[in-house]
């Protein structure tokens, strides 16, 4: 009997996913070249960024948000697709957070940076969305960052890129 | 002797029906196309997958500020950073509204035109719609009967191939189709529920010019089935959704007839008094600027709606100061589109544990039935609606929680969500028009564009009911979470079926084409793009425009061959 693991690499190399492979061994980088030298986040943001979306989307028996590099990936978006606007108000974005956070929340451990995240996961969610408008907003961005991802689409979301037919009545 | 027999000019959703049905009957064709070629191998995308797309497959914003100020914004569904390159860049082709207005033209200059970047919906128009004028004494009576037409929808369909079903609605007459794709479960229990709440609306499946079931010619253009990808904005590998770089103009290649030639940007066509007949057609070269002249006995102008309109204008003589073919004044007159920004979605219950395989191109289509089985209408003509039910699935990370839980929460479809939008008819009105600027020219010293186009109350009033009847069919269907925002009209041109601007008649005085698309004024010039069309119906078009050429085709060769022209 084959592992899930096992058999989704079967998959990923039937449809020439390789890099994904090397996706699971914790080396993945979304692809194409996102900066590896941050261009738009000074090193703090860069800090933040990379912290919460670690702790959102963490690495199970897929590849994470750290696995797939979307800090870096984020950093390539503003730098490359981001007008000035944009840019400026992502740096204050992330300056909200990182204050409605405290910033000694880079210090703690991962289980305190989670708990932190969580309850203002919930304010976000439920009580004061508009005063975290900016936390929903990176956790879109963070989101739609790992989806897109080699691991993220294929492994996560088991996307298909040729499904060949149409099945309206999957029972799951 | 000419240089050819024909010059078809445009190469897309309708010009490459005029050039496969000419090339086919034998004439030596010339095809005219403005932009530069598409290399299916090196300009489609649609095998990119998505983690090797740029920056999620936006287009940077300074970009958009630059060089698609009007594309991006009218039609940014389909406008992406990979394919952006099959949309002009608004700075290189401006255009220009009267004050007070708007205009959406959303183009794509290139082979084959906008044929590889449509939406593919492929629904005939009805008997209705060819009376509506002459009933209600608006603008001028349809020269053509849906009878007329019927043998040319049977044979474009069997050749371009559509998927859809036999529903048997008079309204929207059944075609010749490949089999369709089937309704998802929630969308056939909203079928069951407003075709039993509301008797005379139906929910049937969307059709689209798709390939389900290639006939033997279709697999000798290498055509094959459709793969469920939705990837058709980016181009299509498997040429399984039709177009006339996969179809029409392979046909017109493979006849030896067909000259294809590119950056050839038409500025006028030329007229002998003499003998009443167009000689030719004048070009500038889109790259190197040069000017040239082409002679044939025989003009189709596929250029699009406002393109083939603009060439009219632009080609004055003594015996045509206003324009060519412009003896009625009608050319570029009662401009038309269809209005969307009316419609509703809301959660449909009870399939949180079915998802899909596969994506497909098309869901429902709700067939007009205002006007038709329900006659309490505050407005003439109607709408369809188009739209599908699906798993509302990842939500673009908007949900609470974070870790574990969130991250596989992904994998699940969620509860399903059904959303339809109305596509209506808007009505012919002169005053709606493009003209020449008066004093603005493009980088060819061609005169750009100058669009002065209003909605009507019809117009206004059909949507706002729209609106009321999208939200109150999901009500009878049980939704819950039902969301029928206030009516937001689209800017006129943003469903880029722009039509109506040399319109048929029965009368030159009033009309541009005679019922062949052939022009009152000069027997050798016919008009087949969207220009013909004398009202909108409510329907998609391209399928009508495809019909229509064929039939012009036919009936030129038959003057040619009778030497009338």
């Amino acid at each position: 009997m084959k592992t899930r693991r096992e058999i989704l690499q079967g998959m990923i190399v039937s449809i020439g996913g390789s890099s994904l492979l090397a996706a699971c061994e914790g080396v993945a980088r979304i692809t194409p070249s996102p900066n590896d030298s941050p261009q738009f986040y000074n090193p703090r943001e860069l800090a933040l960024v990379t912290k919460i979306s670690d702790l959102i989307i963490p690495r199970t028996d897929t590849p994470g948000a750290t696995d797939v590099n979307v800090s870096g990936f984020l950093d390539s978006l503003m730098t490359e697709w981001a007008n000035a606007d944009t840019q400026q108000s992502h740096h204050r974005a992330i300056g909200v957070i990182g204050d409605q956070l405290g910033w000694t929340f880079l210090e703690l451990d991962r289980r305190s940076a989670e708990g932190e995240l969580t309850s203002l996961d919930a304010l976000a969610y439920t009580e004061r969305p508009r005063e975290y408008s900016a936390y929903r907003s990176l956790k879109g961005l963070i989101t739609q960052a790992y989806f897109a991802s080699e691991a993220g689409k294929l492994l996560e979301q088991e996307w298909v890129a040729v499904p060949g037919r149409w099945d309206p009545s999957v029972e799951i | 002797m000419t240089d050819f027999d024909a010059i078809v000019v445009g190469s897309g959703m309708s010009g490459g029906w005029s050039a496969k049905e000419l090339c086919e009957r034998g004439l030596k064709v010339l095809v005219l196309e403005r932009g530069p070629e598409i290399k299916p191998d090196r300009d489609y995308v649609d095998q990119l997958p998505p983690w090797e797309e740029k920056n999620l497959d936006r287009i940077s914003q300074d970009e958009i500020d630059k060089h698609y100020f009007k594309q991006y914004p009218g039609v940014a569904y389909a406008v992406k950073e990979s394919n952006k390159h099959f949309w002009v860049k608004d700075d290189d082709h401006p255009y220009e509204t009267v004050e007070g207005t708007e205009y959406d033209w959303l183009r794509g200059y290139h082979t084959a035109g906008r044929s590889i970047m449509w939406s593919r919906q492929s629904y005939r128009m009805g008997p209705q719609d060819f009376t509506a004028n002459k009933e209600e004494g608006v603008a001028v009576d349809w020269p053509v009967r849906y009878d007329a037409i019927k043998p040319w929808y049977d044979y474009v369909e069997e050749f371009a191939g559509i998927a859809g079903n036999r529903d048997g609605l008079e309204q929207l007459p059944d075609g010749v189709y490949q089999p369709g794709f089937e309704l998802t479960d929630a969308e056939k229990f909203f079928k069951a529920k407003i075709e039993s709440a509301f008797p005379g609306r139906n929910v049937i499946q969307a059709r689209v010019a798709h390939l389900t079931d290639p006939t033997d010619e279709q697999r000798k253009l290498g055509r094959t089935n459709c793969q469920a990808r939705n990837r058709c904005h980016f181009g299509c590998a498997f040429k399984a959704y039709f177009s006339s770089l996969h179809a029409t103009l392979p046909a017109a290649e493979r006849t030896g007839n067909m000259t294809l030639l590119h950056n050839a940007i038409v500025q006028s066509l030329e007229y002998d008094p003499e003998s009443n007949r167009l000689t030719g057609v004048r070009i500038v070269d889109a790259e190197t600027n040069e000017h040239r002249f082409y002679s044939s006995r025989l003009v189709f102008l596929n250029a699009s709606a406002i393109a083939s309109a603009m060439i009219l204008l632009q080609s004055k003589s003594r015996a045509f100061p206003n324009g060519l073919g412009n003896s009625s004044d009608q050319v570029g007159r009662n401009l038309m589109d269809h209005i969307s920004g009316a419609g509703a979605n809301g959660i449909i219950s009870g399939f949180e544990r079915q998802k899909v395989f596969g994506r497909r191109p098309g869901g429902i289509y709700i067939p007009r039935y205002a006007n038709i089985t329900e006659n309490d209408k505050p407005y003439t003509r109607g709408f369809g609606y188009q739209g599908s039910a699906s798993p509302v699935g990842n939500a673009g990370g908007q949900m609470a929680g974070i870790g574990r839980a969130f991250k596989e929460a992904h994998k699940n479809p969620g509860p399903w969500r059904i959303s339809i939008g109305a596509f209506g008819e808007q009505l012919p009105n002169p005053n709606n028009r493009v003209t020449l600027h008066p004093n603005r020219t493009d980088k060819w010293n061609n005169p750009i564009a100058l669009f002065n186009v209003n909605y009507g109350e019809n117009e206004h009033t059909m949507l706002q009911e729209a609106n009321k009847d999208a939200a109150a069919m999901l009500e009878a269907a049980g939704c819950t979470d039902i969301n029928s925002n206030s009516v937001s009209l689209t800017v006129p041109g943003n469903r880029i079926h722009e039509m109506g601007s040399a319109r048929m008649g029965n009368d030159p005085n009033d009309s541009v084409l005679n019922k062949w698309c052939q022009s009152h004024d000069v027997p050798n010039l016919f008009v087949t793009d969207g220009s013909f069309m004398t009202s909108a119906a409510c329907q998609n078009p391209s399928i009508s425009y495809m019909a229509f050429t064929a039939r012009a085709c036919d009936y030129a060769m038959k003057l040619m061959q009778e030497n009338i022209i």
